[in-house]
């Protein structure tokens, strides 16, 4: 290292790692710490529980609950998601009439907040005034009248993944339209040629030549499927819906943490997140990793 | 096997002809080479012929079958990209397989099929490897390979030489002419490459503005080009050309340029007389013109003054870049000859060899 490059390397980097040192390291190994601690997140009485909390949590109903509909968006999410933005990213990529507005009408639920989809489709879903009902009702579903989407415990969490669906397909259409403009026509010349049709080309020429984006997809829907909390938060007014069957890890730890006071509990219950998101970052990585392509 | 034919076809993009009525006979077992400068319609006509354009106007047949509107893989044919367009999710041997494996060929043909062509180009060590892990050359081979085992009537090759450097591409060159040779099978090339089209091709179609200009094997192309395109593309340097008059009487005729004044011999003077008094374009090839020192003996000579402004000395010969009152040419001669920058010195034209175009249609006189 040239002489005073090592100065002026440290001068730059002090600031964000003092940043990151006392915003996230310090809070994280905190909460580390206080996981094993029974606290009642105001006192200064803090005592040692050892892994009680964590035994806890492998008893808690409630959390194999939420856990189990972090799970059901986790294998759900990304699947339905990619499969429907490759759908729209392959049509708006065909050169059709208009798709420049297709696209940005699709992208524009992403640039809309958690809070505010939450509130919209509150309303669609509202059992008499509901755009859905009305909607049904006109098509003739009777039986659908007055239907209580978000009060019903059957429908509730099903009803909450439709509206992620619908927010994050429009932003992983972008990404696939992205990719699938930068293949090389040369490629679907040359399979055309060599007999293939449109869907052994799209499988065998785009979903390889797409790899990377489809792998970011999948990582990072991964990663919102363990979380949902502001989504369920709103569309289920801060309860996971009607006997919590729409509750989600973070909402419960939530509840844990600020109206039962077991900021002890709450943290073990983050930092086996923190445990599971960190394994399934692992995995997802490893198992969807491809030769690098060029072309 | 079969013969290719080219039928009054057009393509228009919007208000631009690329191909202008195109027609084009292209035998059995031919190898014919499309040449011309970029946008002149070459590579268009070989991706009609392929299916992946649509065609404007007129009938492709591929044997005696109209093509026009059948998918590209039905039409018998296999393709050579400029840019190989492999597959860089697939290894060689996958490559080569794909098109097999979509037209459900056996596997054991399919294996028997690719490693037959892998030997044949010299790439059965490549098999298992991926196209990023191969140089350019192997690549080239590749794609020829894929080619190869689709055991094609009709071969058509868009400038796959283009991405090599020169030394391999004089290899590749031999390579591609001595597979047509053993295949039998028709092969239809595009190149810009002048070169190429003359060493490759057992007969060339030269196109310019999406118009064919002249289709002759490369001899006569080279000997009796025929118009001044033709005439100035094949062949490297390319011809000089001078306006000129043509001027005389009694017997005799005489190329008046202004800056030179040559005697046309007189058993080649027929085909002029009519144009006795008229402008038009004489060209001469630089290998037509010697140092009077070497010239080959027995031809008509005419000694032209001009004055010595570049040498490049190549070896095997010397170009010469003249200049006879501010009109600049070229001459390759002798490498004995001891002309040098700055001397004046009298360069003779072989006037057994000149060509007379007509000035307005540039069209060649004969």
């Amino acid at each position: 290292m040239k002489y005073g490059q090592r100065t002026f390397i440290f001068t730059f980097l002090f600031i964000p790692v003092l940043v990151y040192v006392v915003f996230v390291a310090v809070p994280y190994l905190t909460s580390m710490a206080v996981a094993f601690t029974k606290w009642r997140g105001l006192s200064m009485n803090i005592t040692f529980n050892g892994f009680n909390n964590f035994i806890k949590l492998g008893n808690d109903e409630n959390f194999w609950n939420a856990l189990s509909h972090n799970g059901i968006a986790l294998i759900a999410l990304p699947i339905v998601i990619i499969i429907i933005s490759l759908f729209f990213a392959f049509l708006f990529t065909q050169g059709i009439r208009g798709n420049g507005f297709f696209r940005v009408a699709f992208f524009f639920p992403q640039v809309m907040s958690a809070i505010i989809v939450g509130v919209l489709w509150s309303f669609v879903y509202h059992p008499t005034i509901g755009m859905l009902n009305g909607f049904l009702g006109i098509l003739g579903v009777s039986s659908m009248k007055s239907f209580p989407w978000l009060g019903d415990p059957n429908t509730v969490f099903g009803a909450i993944l439709a509206v992620t669906v619908w927010q994050a397909v429009g932003f992983y259409m972008v990404l696939f339209i992205t990719g699938m403009e930068s293949i090389p026509p040369h490629f679907y010349e040359a399979a055309k040629l060599d007999g293939a049709n449109s869907i052994v080309m799209f499988i065998q020429i785009t979903i390889p030549m797409l790899w990377e984006s489809i792998r970011t997809a999948i990582v990072f829907l991964a990663l919102g499927a363990m979380d949902m909390y502001a989504i369920v938060m709103i569309m289920t007014n801060g309860s996971g819906g009607p006997s919590r069957a729409a509750d989600v890890v973070p909402r419960y730890m939530v509840e844990a943490a600020f109206q039962n006071g077991e900021w002890g509990y709450a943290t073990a219950m983050a930092v086996v997140l923190m445990l599971i998101i960190l394994i399934l970052s692992i995995l997802s990585l490893r198992f969807t990793q491809r030769e690098t392509l060029e072309f | 096997m079969a013969n290719v034919k080219f039928e009054h076809v057009t393509k228009r993009y919007g208000d631009v002809v690329a191909v202008n009525d195109l027609n084009i006979e292209v035998n059995d077992r031919e190898f014919l080479v499309f040449v011309g400068p970029s946008g002149c319609g070459k590579t268009t006509s070989l991706r009609m012929l392929a299916g992946l354009e649509e065609i404007s106007e007129g009938n492709i047949y591929i044997g005696d079958r109209v093509v026009n509107d059948v998918p590209p893989k039905d039409r018998d044919i296999a393709m050579v990209f400029q840019s190989y367009a492999l597959y860089p999710h697939m290894s060689v041997y996958d490559n080569m397989a794909f098109g097999l494996k979509l037209r459900r060929v056996p596997k054991a043909e399919i294996d028997r099929r690719v490693k037959e062509a892998a030997k044949r180009l010299g790439i059965e060590a490549l098999l298992d490897r991926k196209p990023k892990q191969l140089s350019g050359g192997q690549r080239q081979r590749v794609a020829v390979g894929r080619a190869i085992v689709r055991n094609p009537a009709v071969f058509l090759m868009d400038e796959p030489l283009s991405n090599l450097d020169a030394k391999l591409r004089v290899q590749a060159r031999a390579e591609i002419s001595k597979l047509h040779m053993q295949l039998g099978t028709t092969f239809i090339y595009v190149t810009h490459d002048q070169v190429e089209a003359m060493t490759m091709g057992t007969r060339i179609a030269v196109m310019k503005d999406g118009l064919l200009q002249q289709i002759d094997t490369p001899q006569n192309l080279y000997d009796r080009p025929d118009n001044v395109f033709v005439a100035g593309f094949i062949g490297s340097p390319s011809m000089n050309f001078f306006e000129a008059t043509l001027t005389g009487g009694d017997g005799e005729m005489f190329v008046d340029a202004g800056v030179f004044r040559v005697k046309i011999p007189a058993e080649r003077q027929e085909p002029y007389k009519s144009l006795k008094g008229k402008q038009v374009i004489f060209g001469l090839r630089p290998e037509n013109m010697h140092d009077p020192e070497y010239a080959p003996p027995g031809i008509h000579q005419a000694l032209v003054e001009s004055k010595v402004e570049v040498t490049e000395l190549m070896g095997n010969e010397v170009i010469v870049y003249l200049n006879a009152k501010d009109k600049s040419f070229l001459a390759r001669v002798d490498p004995r000859s001891k002309m040098r920058v700055g001397n004046s010195v009298g360069i003779a034209f072989d006037m057994d060899r000149f060509h007379i175009f007509d000035k307005q249609t540039e069209r060649a006189v004969r």
